[in-house]
């Protein structure tokens, strides 16, 4: 019982470094004005560039670095056509969907090419601590690899760069009201900039950990909707950081235990199962409607006339 | 106060699009005095204050602070001259309680978020200001009167000398003005100087040691102390300095007898719209309209006129009275069923809620009638020809400048869109027309036209419902003025009790 | 003035289509292919022979109906990412009647059948739709999540029927439902599906419906103007409804004619190689045309133009056909940036 506990934390951690990181990314460009509904493209460029350049260096947080960068790519181009064109955010972030859905496969092929067995990517490095990493339950939180030890550094981070120091408490003031920002003297356009860059760094982190941990090799269409969903993660938490870390782990889960569950059960047909993480997002965002907040300035371009 | 001045801006001028919103503005104040600036909506009071705040850049004009020419290109700088602005609508984030917000921007530490330190800093400030509020709750949940509150600690926080406060006492009760009041006495013996920005005239007898009079973007004048009576500001904001301009930029129309219906065409019995964060809502309002008749409703933008129009021609809303129209009772029905009563509507903002702006003539003027018979083939296909038809019809009788109904309405200039929806108002035959500022921005020519309109509807045996904020115009063509003010009916006057100082005096919330 | 806007919309699509064969002519010679060869076989395979045509119609008919699904509830500013569900779950529930009538033992002849499986797809995919639209008037749920989520549960709502026993083909290796009995599949005349016929009939109505209609005026007044709109009685919540349920049953008819002309059953893959396919580049071409329904058929039919140049890239050149998708979606980028640009009102 012990070990499957174990084993089950364990597995939802590695889950929800996917859909945490994702979902902070889209808090934190969400919490100043910008709504990345392109996570789903950012992950699929960032997991093939992380793949490739890992697999090409034997060096898996070189991949990571690779996903980070093209994150912030992305990133820009979101940022830089929003606020010089007003592009409106979804139709620019369906466009980069697409955009990214494309370069992942197209940069595979090109640079991998077609290989008759799948290519490995390198060992992430684990990190364990002497004895703490033994005990049950805790080992399970512990006992992993560099990226989920990033993913509880982000977490620590975000909370204390949003809740304890005064640029955080800003970047907050411009999602909830860019006027009352601007007219305190917070320059609100570089704040959008910086803001979605990062975001969507973490979010191309999270991509590129797909392939090089969670599947060890790369597939076409490696994050399966999980981006989408993690735009519905950061919707049901109203941008809040905390509320998204939660959702991340509890997607997590969910996806775990309906991946569990299509082993164990004989009588309901596992496609049920691969639903299930679709349709909670679904039922959680109508049981939490009255709950859910948007940053008020979210999806909307800001200018003072 | 001494008479050194403060603050001086010369030859401001803005212009937003095509609507000239300060057009050559001087205006100065001194060190230590509250200085009123007030005029009606619109007037560009709030535009001329967004200028020195720096949101806002002046296409002409100069800002000197104490002799010194400065440029203010954001609120960045204006704070760093010690100008700070509690803004009309809050700028406080909703989600922050009172420390973050007055903290927030400020620029010394970026990194460090100080609380704790902070706290005693504006603990004090607050009591030496007497404007106590509680530091821990998220400003949402507090009333608007704490907020102002808070706003007005930040800018002192802040450093601010000048203080700029925009319309402070629109959501404040009277005991909140009196603290107010109060307030700014204490700020100016601390040598604060300060600009209140209201359009009440009570309000600047109270508050102010002098006045500036804004009207259509021009200054009226400015008033001393003792120079500010009932009379001489009701003339300023009412009554251009200029007869003569006066004369010629009204047009002339005549109102003939006409003949009053026996029974009336719209009855309100007791109507209350309860009260909401954009508007004050209506408070037991009744009166009856009766066809040949046009009543004109005056009232300052902002103290319930929008929602009377609206609860008329959407009944649904009504949270207590009943809406009778030509003796049936509309309470409850859709938009559509009130028009199907005989009922049309022009909205106040012709651009945002009237025309469909990428749309051409034909599709415009359907709108609203969409569902009659008459332009439907088995209550599904629209008939584009009979649509055609009616629209060249009102394209000629209205005036409309058009090459042709396949024009998009956008490219039509504001005179001819008024036209559009003022004819699309006349489709079918009515029986009242609720009309909203159909002359607002419009030449006199249009206005001239639009008049005899609603002459010609009065004659017909039409009842007219006639919501504006221009007194000169009310005055002319209406047959009985209401006066709304703060969603209260102030009373009712006939056409030989018409006294512009009367009425205006009620509008902005005097007593009678 | 009126020809001064065309003229610029004509320049916008031009220099963004130019923009971005520049960028791919650039990606394509550093890995170095030719260039000139590239372009040719892009544009040009879909006319050099009769199959080239016959499959570019063939691609052309689905993209007609999944842009459909984008480009209506766009019409009142509301994203319909689903019209990739919405054609999967339509074919698939196609599919669950054309084969359970049969199994049952019902055999109807083909002039009840096929237009018995028509309307199965137009309300299976009307319903589908009309999930997405109801989410978003009753619980303010945005379409752009709640059709993405629905799309991965038609997905797998497919896979389970392919893979149902009742409806599997136990000699097909791979999940693939046994073949639709004769009476409710179409044929092909000169190498076209029949179904052109009823995307024919589509396009027309859905004209119709926009141009002509009660429905579609009420449409394009709140895609105008949802302020004035209201104002003057236009029920948006209900026009939410009606406009969701008509791009579902437009994206399912297209998933009906894939399974009762194409396929003529129904297999697991299709949901993730041309189903998918059809359902992105509903989104792309619907993004193209900017909530346009008149030009969506050329829209389509140009687009097919590219995939069908795709496919002969990867075959003749061994590009991969990526390239294309993503030249697709730069050309996208690049026209929703500069219709802003240059379109911008004053």
């Amino acid at each position: 019982m012990l070990s499957f506990i174990n084993s089950f934390i364990s597995q939802t951690i590695t889950y929800a470094v996917v859909y945490t990181l994702t979902s902070l990314g889209i808090v934190i460009s969400g919490r100043a004005g910008i709504f990345n509904v392109a996570a789903e493209g950012i992950m699929l460029a960032s997991a093939s560039i992380g793949f490739i350049v890992s697999f090409l260096t034997q060096n898996a947080i070189l991949g990571f670095i690779a996903g980070m960068i093209m994150g912030g790519i992305f990133g820009f181009i979101l940022a830089y056509i929003h606020e010089s064109f007003k592009v409106n955010q979804f139709i620019l972030g369906i466009s980069l969907v697409i955009l990214g859905t494309g370069l992942s496969d197209l940069m595979y092929k090109l640079i991998i090419g077609v290989k008759l067995t799948a290519p490995r990517a390198p060992k992430t490095p684990l990190i364990k601590i002497p004895f703490i990493s033994e005990i049950p339950i805790i080992q399970a939180f512990l006992n992993q690899d560099v990226i989920v030890y990033f993913l509880y550094f982000v977490i620590l981070f975000a909370w204390w760069f949003y809740y304890r120091t005064k640029i955080g408490l800003e970047t907050r003031a411009i999602g909830e009201n860019p006027k009352a920002a601007d007219v305190v003297g917070v320059n609100v356009v570089k704040r959008r900039y910086l803001s979605t860059i990062i975001g969507s760094m973490l979010i191309g982190i999270s991509g590129a950990y797909l392939p090089i941990v969670i599947t060890g090799t790369y597939m076409p269409d490696i994050s399966a909707g999980r981006g989408f969903m993690a735009v519905g993660i950061a919707i049901f938490a109203s941008w809040k950081p905390q509320r998204a870390i939660l959702g991340g782990f509890l997607f997590a889960a969910i996806e775990v235990i309906a991946f569990r569950l299509q082993v164990i059960s004989q009588n309901i047909p596992y496609q049920f199962f691969l639903m299930l993480p679709f349709i909670s997002v679904l039922i959680i965002m109508m049981i939490f409607k009255k709950q859910i907040e948007y940053p008020a300035s979210v999806g909307k371009p800001y200018s003072r006339e | 106060m001494n008479n050194e001045i403060f603050v001086e801006l010369k030859n401001i001028r803005k212009v937003f699009g095509s609507v000239v919103a300060l057009d050559d503005v001087n205006f100065s104040v001194l060190k230590g005095e509250i200085h009123g600036l007030l005029g009606e909506n619109g007037a560009g009071k709030s535009t001329l204050m967004n200028i020195l705040y720096g949101l806002y850049s002046p296409d002409k004009g100069e800002i000197y602070i104490e002799g010194n020419k400065v440029k203010i290109n954001s609120p960045y700088d204006s704070i760093k001259l010690g100008i700070g602005m509690v803004h009309q609508v809050s700028t406080l984030v909703p989600q922050f309680n009172a420390i973050e917000n007055i903290i927030l921007g400020t620029s010394e530490d970026k990194y460090r978020l100080k609380i704790e330190e902070e706290r005693e800093k504006i603990k004090n400030i607050s009591k030496d200001l007497g404007l106590e509020f509680p530091l821990d709750v998220k400003v949402k949940d507090l009333s608007a009167g704490l907020k102002q509150k808070i706003e007005i600690v930040r800018a002192i926080y802040r450093g601010a000398k000048l203080l700029i406060l925009d319309e402070p006492t629109t959501s404040l009760v009277e005991s909140e003005f009196k603290d107010l009041l109060r307030t700014l006495r204490s700020l100016v013996k601390k040598g604060v100087t300060i600009i209140f920005i209201t359009h009440k005239m009570r309000e600047v007898l109270e508050a102010c040691d002098r006045v500036t009079i804004l009207r259509r973007g021009k200054v009226q004048g400015t008033l001393d102390k003792e120079d500010m009576t009932t009379d001489n500001i009701v003339k300023m904001m009412f009554i251009e300095k200029d007869i003569k301009v006066t004369e010629s930029a009204l047009p002339k129309v005549e109102l003939p007898e006409s003949k009053k219906s026996p029974k009336p065409i719209l009855e309100l019995k007791d109507v209350s719209v309860e009260s909401s964060e954009r508007s004050v809502g209506l408070k037991n309002i009744s009166f009856e309209l009766y066809g040949g008749e046009i009543l004109g409703v005056a009232a300052v933008s902002g103290n319930g006129e929008k929602d009377l129009a609206e609860i008329i021609i959407y009944p649904k809303n009504l949270n207590r009275g009943e809406i009778y129209v030509d003796g049936e009772k509309i309470n409850g029905l859709s938009t559509l069923q009130v028009f199907s009563k005989g009922v049309f509507y022009t909205p106040e903002d012709r651009i945002k809620e009237g025309i469909l702006p990428d749309g051409n003539l034909k599709e415009n003027i359907l709108l609203g009638h969409h569902s009659e018979d008459r332009f439907l083939n088995n209550k599904t296909f629209i008939k584009w020809d009979e649509v055609r038809i009616t629209t060249v019809d009102i394209i000629k009788k209205f005036n409309v400048y058009a090459p042709s109904e396949e024009i998009i309405i956008r490219r039509l200039s504001g005179g001819n869109i008024q036209k559009v929806i003022m004819g699309r108002a006349f489709v079918n035959p009515i029986k009242l027309l609720v009309t909203h500022n159909p002359t607002s921005g419009l030449d006199v020519s249009t206005v001239e036209f639009i008049f005899e309109k609603l002459v010609e509807t009065r004659g017909s045996g039409s009842a007219v419902l006639w919501i504006g904020e221009d007194l000169d115009e009310l005055m002319i063509l209406s047959d009985r003025i209401a006066v709304l003010y703060k969603g209260e009916l102030q009373g009712i006057f006939n056409r030989d009790e018409f006294d512009k100082y009367k009425i205006g005096l009620l509008m902005i919330g005097g007593q009678r | 003035m009126k020809d001064k806007k065309i003229l610029r919309v004509i320049l916008i699509y031009f220099l963004s289509i130019l923009f971005a064969f520049l960028v791919i002519s650039i990606i394509v010679s550093i890995f170095g292919y030719n260039v000139i060869k590239v372009l040719k076989t892009l544009l040009t395979t879909s006319f050099k022979t009769t199959f080239g045509f016959q499959e570019t119609i063939k691609k052309t008919i689905p993209l007609i109906f999944t842009t459909y699904a984008y480009t209506i509830p766009f019409m009142i500013k509301f994203f319909n990412i689903g019209g990739w569900g919405q054609m999967l779950f339509g074919g698939t529930i196609t599919a669950v009647v054309g084969l359970t009538l049969p199994y049952l033992g019902i055999n109807f002849p083909s002039y009840i059948m096929i237009p018995l499986l028509i309307v199965t797809g137009i309300l299976a995919g009307g319903f589908f739709g009309l999930i997405a639209g109801f989410l978003a008037a009753k619980f303010d749920i945005n379409p752009i999540i709640s059709t993405i989520m629905l799309n991965f549960v038609a997905v797998q709502f497919l896979n389970f029927i392919a893979t149902n026993p009742i409806y599997r083909d136990p000699f097909e290796g791979h999940p693939i439902t046994l073949p639709l009995p004769k009476s409710g599949t179409l044929g092909f005349i000169y190498g076209v599906p029949v179904s052109i016929i009823f995307a024919i009939i589509s396009i027309i109505f859905v004209y119709v419906l926009i141009k002509k209609t009660k429905l579609g005026y009420e449409i394009t007044a709140i895609g105008h103007n949802l302020d004035a709109a209201q104002k003057f009685g236009i029920n948006f919540q209900k026009t939410i409804l009606t406009t969701f349920f008509i791009a579902g049953a437009l994206a399912g008819l297209g998933g009906t004619f894939e399974v009762i002309n194409i396929h003529k059953k129904l297999i697991e893959g299709f949901a993730q190689t041309s189903g998918a396919q059809y359902g992105i580049f509903g989104v792309l071409t619907g993004l193209i045309v900017a909530g346009d329904p008149v030009g969506v058929p050329i829209a389509a039919f140009l687009m097919s133009v590219l995939l069908v140049g795709a496919d002969a890239l990867q075959r003749t050149m061994q590009i991969p056909v990526e390239m294309v998708f993503l030249s697709q979606a730069l050309i996208v980028l690049f026209i929703v940036t500069f219709r802003e640009r240059f379109l911008r009102r004053t």
